[in-house]
C-alpha cells in the first residue's frame, strides 16, 4: 500500500502562486506588438444565401494585410459528420456566422477595413425552433446533408435530424400493456447555458518551417490539429498545437472554432496572427449547452416496479452537428440511468436550427436528462403515492442490473450512497428554520454519468537528479489535474515526492495522441497511460540498479527517491545514482505507456448510432437541496446542498471538494437564472454580464460533501474522474425540491422569479411538443 | 494628452487619446497583463487595480482620470521575490484557485476591502464580493481565506486601524 500513501494527499497547486500574482500567461496574455490582429466579419442574419463576397477594397485599407474567405480554407468538419465550414461558404446558417477574416497590423484598422468588404446576402426564412425544423414541410438547414462525409458510421440521419441514436431494450410495448400498471407521462424544457470562461476563445497562429504553429486557449489540441488540418486540407501533421494555462473552459473549448483560422492567416502572411473572441462575440457564438425537450412515459406498478420505459429526447444542435451529434448517444445513459426498468426505448434527435451551434458543456446532457427523469420519478411517486427516497432506494440500479442498452452495471453503488446521504443530512441537520415564513422544499435525487475514457499517450524521462519529467497532451484548464493527480501519480508509482514531477503543458509535437481535457477524463486516462509509462520507467530503473548492487529487481522497491532493497529502509542507493549509471551504460531511462477504453458491451442490438454502447466506467452521484421559495416575488434561496459523489478513489480529497462546490454553483447557476433566449432576428439576446446572470457570492451556499469510495473503476489505484460530475444533478434536486415547496410540478429550467410566480400562480403553460408524435416509434427513423 | 501618474511605485507617462481604458494600457503598452481584461464593462472585476489605494475596476478608469494619482496592479502588490500579501498566502493555502483568471482582481478588490473592514463577517465579506466573479470555485473558499486572514491579522494584533496591506 505504500505505493497509495505516496499518491493519495492533499497536495497544493504548483499553479497557484503565479496565478496569484498574475504571472500566469494565458493565450491571451501572449499578445505582443509585432503580432497581426484578426477580426471576424460576421453574419447579421440567421439564414441566407452569399450573393456577393468581394474583399478586394478591404485588401487595400490601410494596415490590412490579408483577408480570407471560406473559399480559403473549403475542408468541412464535424464529429460524426463533416457539415461546418471554417468560414460560410455559400450558405449562412447562423447570426454571428464567421464570413470573412481580416488581418491587420493593429485590431483598430481590421475592425475599420470590415466596412470595406462587399457582402450581399439573399435572407432566406430562418428555422429557428426545433418544432418547425421537424415540420414535414421544413426548409432543411443543410440542404447537401446527403453529401457530406460521415465521420463515424452508424447513424440514422434525414433533413434536419443531423443524427439520430436509438436503445431499445425488451418488450416495452407488453409493458404499457400490463393490466397492472399504470402509466405516468411527463415532458421538460429546457434552455441553453453558456459557458462564460473567463478566458474567451483565443489563439495564435504562426507560419515555422512550413508548417503551422497554433498557441490556443482549448481542452483538445489534437482536435485542433486535426480540423486545421481538414479545413486548411493539410496533412494533420503540418499543424502544431501547444497550449499555455487555459482560463476556464467547461465544455466550450472541447472543439475547435476559431483557431485554424490563425494558421490559415499565417499562412498568407507569413507574420504571427492573434484572434480573440470580444466578450460579445464569445457569449453570441457559445457552444452553449443545447437547449432540449423531453418526454417521458413510464409504466409503473402498484409496488412501484418500473416495468417499461419510454422517451423521446429533441436535442438543438444549432446551425451544425458538432458535440451534440455524439451527445445523442448519452441519452442511453443519462435519461436511461439510475433506475432498473423492466423494457426501455429511448429516442435522442440531435436537430439542426438556424441558431448559433450549440456544443459541450460539463455533464452535457446529462445534466437537463438527470432533471427529466428526477422530476417523473417525483411524477410517479406522487401520482402512485409512494415516498420518493424509498421508491429510489428500491429501484436505483445496483450490482447486475441491467442499463438501458443492456449494459451489466458491477455493484451496489447508489443504494449505499443514498444511505450516505442520511447520515450526511443527519450530521449536518436541516435548514427548514431559515425558511422563515417562506414554502420550504427538500429533494433529494440520483444522477448516473461516466467518465469519457477513450486514447491517452503519455512519456515519462527519468533526470539524473532525480526528477522525471511527465509529457502528455493534458491541458491544465483549472480543474488540477496537470498540477495534482497527474504528478501525484507519476510520483507514487516512482517513489518520488510529487515536486520532484515535472509536467509538460500540452504540445502535440511532443506527446502522443489525447482525445482532450474533458468528460472526467484526464485523471483516469492519461493517469493511467502514465501508470504504463512508469512501469517501463521502473523496470528499467530496478534493472539497472539490480546490477549495481548485485541483487534482483523483484527484490528492490522505489521508496523517498532511493531504490532499496526490500525491507531494509536507507539501504540501497539514491536514483540519481543509478539514472547516471543507466545513462553512461544502457541510455537514459525513459518509459512510454498508452490506454484505451475497454469498449465495454452492450446488448447485441440494444444500442443504434451510438458513440459509446455502455459505460466503461460509470459515475453516480446523491444531491440534497433545500429551498425557500418567496411567494411575493418567486425567488428561489438555496438554504442548504448536500452531495454524495462516486469517486472511486479520491487522490485528492481537498481539490475535488472544490470541484464540487464550484460545479454545484454552475448547476445552480443553470437551475435558477441562467437563461440564453434569441432575439427575432436569432442572435443570442445574453450576449454580457449584465444581460447573462451569473452566480454571485450572495448566491451561494457552502456545499456539504461525502466521498464515496470503493465502487469499481479501471481508473489508476481505482479512481474516477471528479471534475465533471458535481454539475450533474443540480437541477434536478433544484427543479424537485423548489416542486415540493410550491406544490407544483416543474417543467422547466431555469427557475427565474417570474416563472416560479407564474408557476404559483397557475399561468405557466406546460410543455408541449405537438411535434413529438404519440408513438413512441413514429419519432424514429426506424 | 500627456498623463502622468505613478504605475507601481514609478513615474510614468501616456500620450493619446485620455478616454482610453486604464487596462489596455496596463495590459498593451505596458505588459502588465496580470490585470485581466474579463467582461471590460465593470460586472466581473477581474481588472481591479487600486488607484490611490480604492479598488477600482480599470476598464472603466479612462486613463486621463488617474492624472496624478498612484497606481498599483497585481504586479505591484507583491512584486519579484517579495512575499505574497497575506490574502494571497490564504488564498493558496486553502487551494481556492482553479483556472485563477479572477483571482488577481479578487485579491485587489478583497485586500482592499479587508484594509477598510477589519472585523468584517461572512456576510459582508460575500457583499464586498459582489463586483467579483469567479466561474470556477463556487465561492466558498474565497470567502473562507479572507475570514481566517482577517482572522489571522486580528491574532497578529496587526489591526492598528486597518489591516497593513
Amino acid at each position: 500500500m505504500s505505493e497509495l500513501s505516496a499518491t493519495v494527499m492533499n497536495l497544493a497547486r504548483r499553479d497557484a502562486q503565479d496565478k496569484l500574482r498574475g504571472r500566469t500567461k494565458y493565450t491571451n496574455d501572449r499578445i505582443r506588438p509585432d503580432m497581426l490582429h484578426a477580426v471576424l466579419l460576421r453574419s447579421t442574419v440567421p439564414a441566407g444565401r452569399i450573393r456577393k463576397l468581394d474583399v478586394s477594397a478591404a485588401l487595400r485599407c490601410p494596415g490590412v494585410r490579408a483577408v480570407a474567405t471560406g473559399a480559403d480554407a473549403p475542408g468541412l468538419y464535424g464529429i460524426g459528420i463533416a457539415d461546418h465550414p471554417l468560414l460560410a461558404i455559400e450558405t449562412i446558417r447562423y447570426h454571428g456566422e464567421p464570413i470573412a477574416v481580416i488581418a491587420a497590423e493593429t485590431e483598430k484598422q481590421a475592425r475599420a477595413a470590415l466596412a470595406a468588404i462587399m457582402l450581399e446576402v439573399e435572407p432566406l426564412a430562418p428555422v429557428f425552433t426545433m418544432a418547425e425544423a421537424l415540420q414535414p414541410a421544413a426548409r432543411l438547414v443543410h440542404e447537401g446533408w446527403r453529401g457530406y462525409e460521415v465521420i463515424t458510421e452508424g447513424g440514422a440521419r434525414a433533413g434536419n435530424i443531423a443524427w439520430e441514436a436509438r436503445s431499445s431494450r425488451g418488450d416495452v410495448d407488453a409493458a404499457f400493456a400490463r393490466p397492472d400498471i399504470r402509466i405516468v407521462e411527463s415532458s421538460f424544457t429546457v434552455g441553453r447555458q453558456s459557458h462564460v470562461p473567463f478566458e474567451p476563445r483565443v489563439a495564435i497562429g504562426s507560419w515555422e518551417d512550413g508548417r503551422a504553429h497554433i498557441q490556443t486557449s482549448t481542452q483538445v489540441p489534437w482536435t485542433v490539429r486535426n480540423v486545421t488540418g481538414r479545413v486548411m486540407q493539410l496533412a494533420p501533421g503540418h499543424v502544431r498545437v501547444t497550449v499555455p494555462p487555459v482560463g476556464g473552459g467547461f465544455g466550450l473549448k472541447f472543439d475547435a472554432s476559431i483557431e485554424p483560422i490563425t494558421a490559415l492567416l499565417a499562412r498568407m502572411t507569413g507574420r504571427t496572427v492573434v484572434l480573440e473572441n470580444t466578450r460579445q462575440e464569445e457569449m453570441a457564438t457559445c457552444l452553449c449547452r443545447e437547449n432540449a425537450e423531453i418526454r417521458i412515459r413510464s409504466a409503473v406498478t402498484a409496488e412501484g416496479y418500473i416495468a417499461g420505459r419510454e422517451a423521446v429526447v429533441l436535442m438543438d444542435c444549432g446551425a451544425y452537428g458538432g458535440e451534440q451529434v455524439f451527445l445523442t448517444t448519452m441519452t442511453a445513459h443519462t435519461l436511461g440511468g439510475n433506475y432498473k426498468v423492466g423494457a426501455m426505448r429511448l429516442v435522442s434527435r440531435a436537430v439542426y436550427t438556424n441558431t448559433p451551434p450549440n456544443g459541450a458543456f460539463r455533464a452535457c446532457n446529462g445534466v437537463y436528462n438527470t432533471f427529466a427523469l428526477e422530476r417523473h420519478t417525483d411524477e410517479i411517486c406522487d401520482a402512485l403515492g409512494f415516498d420518493p427516497m424509498e421508491f429510489r432506494k428500491k429501484n436505483v440500479l445496483g450490482d447486475g442490473d441491467l442499463g438501458a442498452t443492456g449494459q451489466v452495471f458491477e455493484a451496489d453503488v447508489l443504494g449505499p450512497m443514498l444511505d450516505r446521504m442520511e447520515a450526511l443530512r443527519a450530521s449536518t441537520g436541516t435548514s427548514e428554520a431559515k425558511a422563515d415564513g417562506r414554502l420550504y422544499g427538500i429533494a433529494t435525487t440520483v444522477g448516473t454519468w461516466f467518465v469519457f475514457v477513450g486514447p491517452s499517450a503519455a512519456t515519462v524521462n527519468l533526470n539524473a537528479d532525480g526528477s522525471a519529467t511527465l509529457v502528455t497532451s493534458g491541458v491544465e484548464i483549472g480543474s488540477g489535474t496537470m498540477v495534482q493527480s497527474l504528478p501525484q501519480i507519476v510520483a507514487g508509482q516512482l517513489g518520488l515526492a510529487p515536486d520532484q514531477v515535472i509536467v509538460r503543458e500540452a504540445d502535440t509535437d511532443a506527446a502522443g495522441l489525447d482525445v482532450g481535457v474533458g468528460g472526467g477524463r484526464t485523471t483516469v486516462s492519461i493517469g493511467a497511460a502514465s501508470v504504463a509509462a512508469c512501469a517501463e520507467v521502473r523496470e528499467k530503473l530496478l534493472r539497472t540498479a539490480g546490477e549495481m548492487l548485485q541483487t534482483r529487481p523483484q527484490d528492490l522497491v522505489l521508496r523517498d527517491g532511493r531504490v532499496e532493497i526490500t525491507g531494509r529502509p536507507g539501504s540501497g542507493m539514491s536514483i540519481p545514482a543509478v539514472v547516471a549509471h543507466a545513462q553512461a551504460t544502457t541510455g537514459p531511462i525513459t518509459g512510454s505507456g498508452a490506454f484505451a477504453a475497454r469498449n465495454a458491451p452492450a446488448m447485441a442490438g440494444c444500442a443504434m448510432g451510438h458513440f459509446i454502447d455502455a459505460l466503461d466506467i460509470p459515475v453516480f452521484v446523491v444531491h440534497e437541496a433545500e429551498v425557500a421559495v418567496d411567494p411575493d416575488t418567486g425567488h428561489v434561496e438555496v438554504l442548504a446542498y448536500r452531495v454524495v459523489q462516486d469517486v472511486g478513489r479520491a487522490l485528492n480529497p481537498r481539490a475535488i471538494l472544490g470541484q464540487i462546490q464550484g460545479g454545484v454553483v454552475q448547476g445552480l447557476g443553470y437551475a435558477l437564472h441562467e437563461e440564453v433566449t434569441l432575439t427575432a432576428d436569432g442572435h443570442i439576446a445574453q450576449d454580457d454580464f449584465e444581460t447573462y446572470r451569473l452566480p454571485l457570492a450572495q448566491d451561494v451556499v457552502p456545499v456539504a460533501a461525502d466521498l464515496y469510495e470503493g465502487a469499481p473503476s479501471m481508473g489508476p489505484l481505482g479512481t474516477k474522474g471528479a471534475g465533471e460530475v458535481p454539475i450533474l444533478a443540480v437541477g434536478a434536486a433544484i427543479g424537485c425540491a423548489v416542486a415540493r415547496a410550491i406544490g407544483k410540478p416543474v417543467r422547466q429550467l431555469p427557475l427565474t422569479p417570474p416563472r416560479v410566480l407564474r408557476l404559483l400562480h397557475e399561468r405557466e403553460p406546460p410543455p408541449e411538443f405537438p411535434h413529438i408524435a404519440p408513438g413512441w416509434a413514429s419519432n424514429t427513423l426506424g | 494628452m500627456v498623463v502622468t501618474f505613478q504605475l507601481n511605485g514609478e513615474d510614468c507617462s501616456f500620450h493619446g487619446d485620455p478616454m482610453t481604458p486604464l487596462v489596455d494600457i496596463l495590459r498593451r503598452e505596458r505588459f502588465l497583463t496580470g490585470t485581466k481584461a474579463v467582461c471590460r464593462e465593470g460586472f466581473c472585476g477581474a481588472c481591479t487595480v487600486h488607484v490611490d489605494d480604492e479598488a477600482v475596476p480599470s476598464c472603466l478608469k479612462p486613463i486621463g482620470l488617474v492624472q496624478g494619482c498612484a497606481v498599483t496592479t497585481i504586479e505591484g502588490l507583491s512584486s519579484g521575490n517579495q512575499a505574497l500579501h497575506p490574502l494571497q498566502a490564504s488564498f493558496e493555502a486553502i487551494d481556492a484557485v482553479q483556472c485563477g483568471m479572477c483571482f488577481p482582481g479578487m485579491v485587489m478588490s478583497l485586500s482592499a476591502f479587508m484594509r477598510d473592514n477589519p472585523h468584517a463577517s461572512r456576510p459582508e465579506i460575500k457583499a464586498a464580493m459582489v463586483g467579483n466573479i469567479c466561474r470556477c470555485t463556487g465561492y466558498e473558499r474565497i470567502v473562507d481565506a479572507v475570514a481566517d486572514c482577517l482572522d489571522q491579522a486580528r491574532k497578529a494584533g496587526r489591526l492598528a486601524g486597518g489591516i497593513d496591506v
